[in-house]
């Protein structure tokens, strides 16, 4: 089947056989695709090659036959978009997001439009933490597993912003008294299903810690690699 | 076919560019006509396979414990230059006239890959930083996107240990011409634009 000016981003990529690579793209309509880019690693195909970069909004030329579709052409469907210091590592973390909680050819296109908006906002932001939380929810709504941030979950009563909350993967929010490690305020779930950046640094942080607690239990309990990288660059000046 | 030959053949595809054809080539020309080379290339590579380790300093490869490159009396000890592989080590001192130390990464920072910290001996790095010798600390991982986040992590390293760091400069290649490069990499020698002297 042949693909044309598919919107997508590379992912990841790694060498393939002798002069290949093989990449993992998020495309607008088919989801993820392992997609084999061939010859791009010899010299004839380094302007190709510098193409291939993630982050970078592409329009993607594929024939896709079986598990892995064949790039016949990608070119830049916009500006290069460059992600330096610690918005590339906050990219990162992104694309291990999208590989880890998405299966190949399971088209999301709501969160290929996360994805798409979130970038350069990594770009503009002068620090990564709530546009990483905002695109942690949206590719869980995508997903499928969407939040409840308007309703507690025991009772289905709106969310106090005064109350504390644990909130637990496959329930929601439960209160909890304040002093709980993973108690997070009303006040920060409701701001976080607005849209609206929390207060203070405090409701960041646990909202952070509850998005890593939700991930989780959606990866089976496995860790992000990106966590452990995040957390030892970000806690730097 | 003798199962030998087979074997043999089949061991010679490991090697980078060699399928199924080239092996047989190899593996008849050895056996008619460089016999006595062709057990010198077996001796060679048995012991290359199971000596040459990793330098306890810097990583790259090396059958003592030291390499002679960080062993070296010669060598400046307050620059340290961050390559991903033993490749682009080779690169760096064939092009340049670079005399300080260097630091082998063995990867680079891709969460994907299961590469972290830990698996680029960062702690070994962290470690070699804190001696005090080291005044520089050269970023030389590839311009790609995960490149780009090891430097700039490393830096991060570095500053924290009063150490100033450097990235190569990348750019529009010696000989191109602004038509043929592609659009990245022309942004980016853009934006990297320097001061004439
Ligand atoms: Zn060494």
């Amino acid at each position: 089947m042949g693909i044309d000016q598919q919107p997508g981003y590379v992912l990841h990529l790694r060498a393939y056989r002798e002069t290949s690579l093989l990449l993992e793209c998020l495309t607008r309509d088919h989801g993820r695709l392992g997609v084999v880019a061939r010859g791009v690693r010899s010299a004839r195909g380094q302007a190709l090659r510098a193409q291939l970069e993630p982050f970078q909004p592409l329009l993607l030329d594929l024939l896709a036959r079986g598990e892995l579709a064949t790039l016949r052409s990608a070119e830049p469907a916009g500006l290069p978009l460059r992600l330096s210091g610690n918005a590339g590592l906050a990219g990162l973390y992104l694309n291990e997001l999208v590989v880890r909680l998405t299966g190949r050819q399971d088209p999301h296109p709501a969160l290929f439009e996360a994805y798409a908006q979130t970038l350069p906002r990594l770009a503009a932001a002068e620090s990564p933490g709530w546009q990483l939380r905002r695109f942690e929810r949206d590719l869980l709504a995508a997903i499928g597993y969407a939040l409840q941030l308007e309703f507690d979950a025991d009772g289905g009563e709106p969310l106090d912003p005064q109350a504390h909350y644990r909130y637990q993967a496959e329930l929601g929010a439960c209160r909890c008294g304040p002093g709980e490690a993973a108690a997070v305020r009303g006040a920060d779930l409701l701001a976080l299903g607005q849209d609206r950046v929390p207060g203070d640094a405090r409701g960041l942080q646990s909202l952070r810690r509850m998005m890593r607690e939700v991930i989780r239990f959606h990866l089976g309990g496995a860790e992000l690699r990106s966590w452990q990288v995040l957390a030892a660059a970000m806690t730097r000046p | 076919m003798s199962k030998l030959l087979g074997e043999l053949i089949e061991a010679l595809r490991c090697l980078p560019g060699v399928g199924a054809k080239s092996a047989q080539r190899m593996a008849f020309h050895l056996l008619e006509r460089e016999r006595e080379r062709g057990l010198k290339l077996a001796g060679a590579l048995d012991q290359a396979m199971r000596q040459i380790g990793n330098c306890t300093r810097c990583r790259n490869f090396s059958e003592t414990p030291v390499c002679t490159l960080c062993a070296s009396t010669t060598r400046d000890r307050h620059t340290l230059c961050v390559v991903e592989t033993p490749t682009e080590l080779a690169a760096i001192e064939q092009a340049t006239g670079y005399r300080g130390q260097y630091f082998v990464l063995l990867g680079r920072l891709s969460p994907l890959d299961g590469l972290g910290p830990q698996e680029l001996g960062l702690g070994l790095l962290a470690e070699r930083l804190g001696e005090g010798e080291i005044e520089e600390l050269i970023l030389a991982t590839n311009p790609t996107v995960e490149g780009e986040a090891t430097a700039h992590y490393l830096a991060q390293l570095a500053r924290a240990a009063g150490i100033r760091p450097t990235r190569l400069s990348h750019g529009v290649p010696l000989g191109g011409e602004l038509e043929f490069v592609d659009r990245g990499t022309l942004a980016h020698a853009f934006g990297s634009r320097q001061a004439l002297e």
